[in-house]
Formats: structure tokens, sequence, C-alpha cells
């Protein structure tokens, strides 16, 4: 099943690993990867800035390197990509409009799930009891009825 | 005779003998023949080895560069080595449904030789011949790879490289589709018992059939994370992909049905949801093969490139429209009667089928949200991997208290012995949280901690009570250990559960305390870093055939030598990165050669990634395969009687 990722990756040259040029890239220190987790891959799917080797990707971390270096916070930083490729670089959707919809779903479907459960046992638990019900007042009649034919 | 004549014969064969089974099965029916069911059985083995005839027509023609088919000439090279000619056949669209057509027919076959009941067999096996001629008749006539090329190329590009990064190519595909069309045969079971009106049994029949694919899947996604973390070089296993989901959504909500089965098998309830979520897990294995073959992932818009796309929903649709237009009149007909206490083992499974289903939900929204909101909307929303993994943990937890105490728990009420079990279990629970949190882990890692704690006393004291029963019983601790031997099934299930536990530990920690570095170093250089010393000690390049490699040797402190490489191919300008891991029982140390020096190779460019406990995530995936197979592992006639006998007394 990964063979559709694989070939997605291939076309969109998300391989590349290789710097152009003779430059060796930055180094870069286990925060800048925090903070690219937090933000998509521009040209990919499935994966965020921390994880891919797409050039762009590359050139986000190097971004993220140099501003954390000038002694940015991390919320300026994904803030400057937000303002740069607007909120769906961040990989996590806003719990705000569109994207509460999103968050607001697994509440409402556990809810919806849970209350057929609920509402399914709630109707066999019923029926047996009926059954139960019957059952005894009918063994009770049949007992009744077999004393009396006993006793004439 | 060429490959591709012969493929195309072997098809022709394949699709003829279905539509003869077909008939046949439609024959039994309606003639109420058994004699017909003998016929269609006869037709499944005849189009099963057409099929194969087929299969082996397309690796005669890959494993002898034969480039006059199409599927050669655009997927095939011959400076492939041999294993990975041979895998070739599904690396691309085409062989993998000839593929899953193989498999199809070999399990349709194979069902049918296990089908006892002339009343529900004609129908079983029907679908199951419906279901085949979907997949051989796309073969044939849509996705043909038997075409033949006007003019054949000397060679052709190959398959993708990253493909040929690893030998799990080879395998992963497989176990995937094992199970994905091992799901046919309880789907195919359900719509005989929904026609029939034999609403109760056909769960039992096929319970064996549903354990199987549900092993295979499992095996499918644990190998394919561990194919993602050998070979994609971001040290991860697991990145909520949309590839990734379309095939765990398949497996959770089998997981479920699994657990319902059981709750129907013992007490007759559950009966019409049954049928909804078996359709509903069928229908997900061709849902995920219309996600990621049809285009519709990269963009909404690539929908109607391809004829994969239309034709892949439209079977989807047709399976759902027969399950639950069938499923609607049965939920008239059922009535399931029974009361059912949360605090009992039926519960407890309902409860947790109730967090599987919900787990799924949450996969198919994640991964479909941004397609929706694209197609109805025209805005861009990402839901990437913080959202899955926010809500996977409570979920989780929620199937790690359940999965401790619904096997602990009797059928029908619980009884104060389980609650004392149940009062130690909640020690274990605090005091793991507890230990968790003074050590100086995270809430969240505490908590599992204390949960794995919790499922282990449950397991321990699951294994060791009928043990100890049964020594006090017949007097000796050996015969109670050769209680072990008649319940192998039982054991199997707690496996299968202690590796579960297993995994979310393995998953809290690798999650939690994962660390990510990235560092040029010279050639000869040392590097300090996450307590090991990282020295490297050359730069050199290997020619193969197929491939380019520039390798570096980098020895980590205690571990020995790791060679991470870059990979160059020739059909790509870009070279993949090959890690290299340090596997230890702490801390696995995954090493990326993310570029080098090319003027005078005087140094490169590592990234290192060290994630605790990765290990044991494969290390449970043995352990849930091997559960699994003494599950589904016939018994022997004597130990299969002890069981009935055992089993009147628990």
């Amino acid at each position: 099943m990964r063979r559709g990722l694989l070939a997605l990756a291939l076309v969109l040259g998300l391989a590349a690993a290789q710097t152009v040029g003779n430059e060796p890239p930055p180094d870069l220190s286990p925060q800048v990867f925090e903070i690219a987790k937090k933000l998509r891959c521009p040209v990919c799917r499935g994966e965020s800035a921390a994880e891919s080797n797409a050039g762009v990707t590359e050139e986000m971390r190097r971004q993220i390197a140099e501003m954390l270096a000038e002694g940015k916070s991390e919320d300026e930083i994904i803030q400057y990509f937000v303002d740069r490729y607007t909120e769906w670089i961040l990989y996590e959707p806003p719990k705000r409009g569109l994207g509460l919809v999103v968050w607001l779903a697994p509440v409402i479907g556990l809810g919806l799930f849970g209350l057929g459960l609920y509402s399914y046992l709630k109707t066999t638990a019923r029926r047996a009891k009926e059954l139960e019900g019957v059952s005894d007042e009918e063994l009770a009649r049949v007992e009744a009825e077999l004393e009396e034919g006993e006793a004439t | 005779m060429t490959p591709g004549v012969l493929g195309d014969v072997g098809l022709v064969l394949a699709v003829f003998f279905s539509v003869v089974g077909l008939v046949a099965a439609l024959f039994a029916w309606f003639l109420r023949d058994a004699r017909y069911v003998r016929v269609a059985r006869r037709s499944a083995l005849l189009a099963f080895l057409g099929t194969l005839v087929a299969f082996g027509a397309l690796e005669w023609a890959l494993l002898t560069d034969d480039f006059s088919i199409l599927y050669t000439a655009r997927n095939h090279t011959s400076a492939s080595p041999t294993w990975v000619k041979f895998a070739t056949l599904w690396a691309a669209l085409e062989g993998s449904i000839l593929l899953w057509a193989l498999l199809q027919t070999l399990y349709t076959w194979l069902a049918g030789r296990r089908m006892r009941d002339y009343w529900t067999s004609p129908v079983a096996l029907g679908t199951l011949f419906v279901i085949q001629l979907f997949f051989l008749v796309n073969v044939l006539f849509v996705i043909n790879p038997f075409t033949p090329v006007p003019n054949p190329p000397a060679d052709g590009p190959g398959p993708n490289p990253l493909l040929q990064n690893h030998w799990m190519m080879a395998v992963h595909p497989i176990l995937m589709y094992l199970g994905f069309v091992g799901l046919s045969v309880p789907f195919a079971y359900a719509i005989a018992a929904m026609v029939t009106r034999r609403y109760q049994t056909w769960v039992a029949e096929t319970k064996w059939w549903l354990i199987f694919a549900w092993g295979f899947l499992t095996a499918a996604i644990f190998a394919g994370g561990w194919w993602s973390y050998e070979v994609l070089g971001w040290g991860g296993y697991w990145a909520w992909d949309p590839v990734e989901n379309a095939s765990f959504i398949p497996w959770l909500l089998a997981t479920a049905f699994v657990h319902t089965a059981m709750v129907q098998e013992r007490r007759g309830l559950f009966r019409s949801w049954n049928f909804a979520l078996v359709t509903l897990a069928f229908a997900a294995t061709v849902f995920g093969t219309f996600l990621t073959r049809s285009g519709v992932i990269e963009s909404v818009h690539a929908f109607a490139g391809g004829p994969v796309g239309p034709i892949f929903l439209g079977f989807l649709l047709a399976i759902l429209t027969v399950g639950f237009a069938l499923l609607g009149r049965v939920s008239a007909e059922v009535r399931d009667v029974g009361s059912v206490s949360i605090w009992s083992r039926e519960g407890l499974l309902l409860s947790g089928a109730l967090v599987f289903v919900v787990m799924a939900f949450v996969v198919i929204l994640g991964t479909l949200f941004p397609l929706l909101v694209e197609a109805f909307n025209g805005a861009k929303v990402s839901v990437g991997a913080p959202f899955f993994n926010q809500l996977f943990v409570p979920l989780g937890y929620a199937m790690l208290v359940l999965m401790a105490l619904g096997p602990v728990l009797p059928w029908r009420r619980a009884h104060s012995e389980t609650l004392r079990v149940v009062v130690w279990m909640t020690i274990a629970l605090v005091l793991g949280t507890a230990v968790g949190l003074a050590v100086g882990w995270t809430l969240w890692v505490s908590l599992t901690v204390g949960l794995f704690l919790f499922n282990l006393v449950a397991l321990g004291w699951l294994v060791w009570n009928p043990i100890a029963r049964r020594s006090r019983a017949l007097g000796g601790a050996r015969s109670g250990i050769s209680a072990l031997a008649w319940s192998r099934r039982r054991y199997g299930g707690y496996l299968v559960h202690f590796a579960a536990a297993l995994a979310a530990l393995a998953i809290a920690f690798s999650q939690s305390y994962r660390l990510d570095v990235q560092k040029t170093l010279e050639i000869g250089e040392s590097w300090r870093v996450a307590g090991r010393t990282i020295t490297v000690h050359a730069l050199r390049a290997v020619e193969e055939p197929h491939r380019y490699s520039v390798i570096a040797d980098v020895e980590v402190s205690g571990l020995g030598t790791l060679h991470p490489r870059l990979n160059y191919y020739r059909t790509s300008r870009t070279p993949f990165a090959s890690p290299a891991v340090a596997y230890t029982l702490g801390k696995d140390y995954y090493l990326v050669l993310q570029a080098f020096d090319q003027k005078d190779a005087r140094w490169v460019t590592l990234r290192l990634v060290v994630t605790p406990l990765v290990l044991w995530l494969w290390v449970s995936a043995v352990l849930m395969v091997i559960g699994t197979a003494m599950i589904l592992w016939p018994a022997s006639r004597r130990s299969q009687s002890a069981a009935r006998a055992g089993e009147v007394g628990v």
C-alpha cells in the first residue's frame, strides 16, 4: 500500500536529499525539528516539514534554524510561516472556524455511536424483560389451571 | 507462445470459469440442487489456475526481460536484481490488481472447499465469484498488463527506486493483499446469511477466516511501519499518510468485528450490527484501493484522470448498496433479546468495539476532511499527524483499559473473585503511573506505563488462575501446566492482548522522547551526542549494476560501525537515502546520510534520530503473529475433546 505514496514522492521530487552546489547544509538542533514537525511539507502529502527531504522543507528547516539563532520564539517562527503560506501550513488544523469541525466531529461521532449502542442495549434488555414478564404470568396461570385440573 | 499471449489466455480462462462458477452457484440456489455446488467449487479451482497462468506469464515476461508488453515496457528494467524483477509484478497498478485477483481466486477456491452447508454455500460462493470477476474483468479489459507494445523498447525505466531500496517490497504488499482479500470471505458468508435468513451461525463459521485475514492485516501494517522506518529516512514508522490510513481503516473495523462476533456467538446479540460491521470492513479494503489508486488524494481533480477511480468507486458503492439493502430486511426481522450489564465481558467487548469504530471514524474523517473541504469550499486545510495523535491518545487509553478488563470479567455478570483481581490491577495502574511520574516521565507516558502494568496483572491472573486451579484439582503442578495445552486458543488471544499493550508502551515512549539532530562532520571528526560518540571514519563509493551508492562508515561508540548511504538510480536525478539503524533494547540510533562533499569528500552531513523502545514495536508484531497463529492452528482431535471438557468447568 505504500507504493502509491512512494510513487508520488518520486513525482514531486521529494527525495532531493542532496543540496545543489557543494556547501554543507546547516547544522540543525533538536528544537528545529520540534518546530518543523508542526508545519506541513508544502509539496508532499502525509509528511511534516521535519520528515520530508524535499528542497522546500530543507529551506524551511534552514530558516527555522536562522530565526532561532536570531532569538525568535517558536510562536514567532510559526507565525512567519503562517503569514507566508496561510494557516494551511499548520500541520494541526486550527481549533476554530472550519478547522473546528474536524476537531468536534470525533466527539459527535463518539456520542452518536455511543447513543446507538446504548439504545440498542436498552431495546434488547426491554425485550428480555417483556419475555420474562410474560412467561412468569403464563407460568403462574398454567400452574394454577393444572392444579385446578388435578383437584377435580 | 509469448508471455503476452499466455497471460491473455490465462485471464480469459479465469473469467470463463468464474462465470461458469457463478452460473453454477445460481443454479444451485434457484434449482435447490446441491450438485451444482460441486460444479462451482471445481470452477473455482480452474479459475484460480487460470489466474495463476496469467500471473506466471507476467513473471515470465519480467524474469526474461521481455519488453513486448505494456507492463514490462513501463515498469521493468533488465538491470534489476532477480528478486526485484520478481517483485516488480506488484510495483505498479496493473500487476498489483492481477496479484489481488490471484489471491481472490485462491481464497474463493479454499473457502469453497471448506463450505459444508448446501443451503448457504451457493450464495457465499456466488458472492465470491462476483468479487473475483470484478478484479479479473478489470485486469483483462481495463488495465490489461499484457497489452502488446507496437515497438518494444530495448530496456524500460524500471520500478520506482524507493521500492528497490528494501527487500520488504517483496513481502509487505503480499501480506497486505492477503489481509484485504481475506475479509471477502466473512463478507460473502454474511451476504449468504442475510439472503438465507440464517442470522446466527455464520459468525462461528467464518471466524477462522476473519482471524486469518486479521492476522495478515496486522502483520502487513507492522511490516509497512518497519519498512517505512528502514527506508524513508525520517526515523519514524507511522506518518498518518493517506495510504497508511487506507490500510488502517479495514484493520480497525475488522478488529471491532472480531470482538462483536464473540458477543454474537456467545449471547446471540448484536446480529444486525455485525452484518453492518463486516460489510464496512470489506468495503474499507476497496475504499483504500480507490483512495490510493484513483489519484483523488493528490487532488480531488485528479479523479477523472484514469478509469480506475470511477470503477473502484462504483464497486465500493455496489458493495455498500447490496450489504445495506439486505441489512434493511434483516434489521426488520432480527429481534435480539437479552440484557447486557456494562460490568460484564460482553459489555466490555461491545464498548471495545465502540472504541475501534470511533477510531476508524477518526481516521476516515481526518483523511477525507481536506478532500471534502477542497471539493466543496475550494479552501485548503491540513489534517496531519498531530491531529490523529491527539485523538488516539484518549482512545488508546480506553482500549488499554477495556482490553485488560474484558477477559478478566466473566460473561453476564461480575462476581466478587474478579473484583479482587480488578483491585490488584488498579493498584498496579496507580503504582506504575506514580513511579513513572517520580522518574520524571510525562503524565501521558506514565499513564501508559501504569496501564501496561494494569494489563500485565490481568493477563498474569488469567494465565496463572486456571493452572493453579487445575493443579489443586489434579494434585501437582505438571498437570496444571498441561492445562496450557488444551486452551491454546485462549492463550493465543491473551498473547495478542499482551503484544498490543507492549506496542502501546513502545508507541508512547517513541513518540514522546525522540531526538532529531543534524550535523556536518569532517572525515575523522568525533561528535558527542545523546550519550554516545559518533565518529566518521570514511566516505566511499560502490558501483552496482542497477545503482551507484555513496556510503559513509560511521562509528557509534559501543554499537559498532553503521553504513548510511545515498543510492543513485539511473532513472532518478536525485539520490535516495538508505538510513542505517543500530537497534538496541533501549534506544535506536538511526543515521541518515543527508549530504556529502562532492568535490573533495572531506565532510558529510548526518541526521541522527534517537528513539527509545522502537524495537519493542517489532517484537510486539512478532508476538501478535504468533498469538494469531495459536488461535488459528487446528486443534488435534484429542485436545479438542479435552478443550470441550475443560470449557464446561470454566
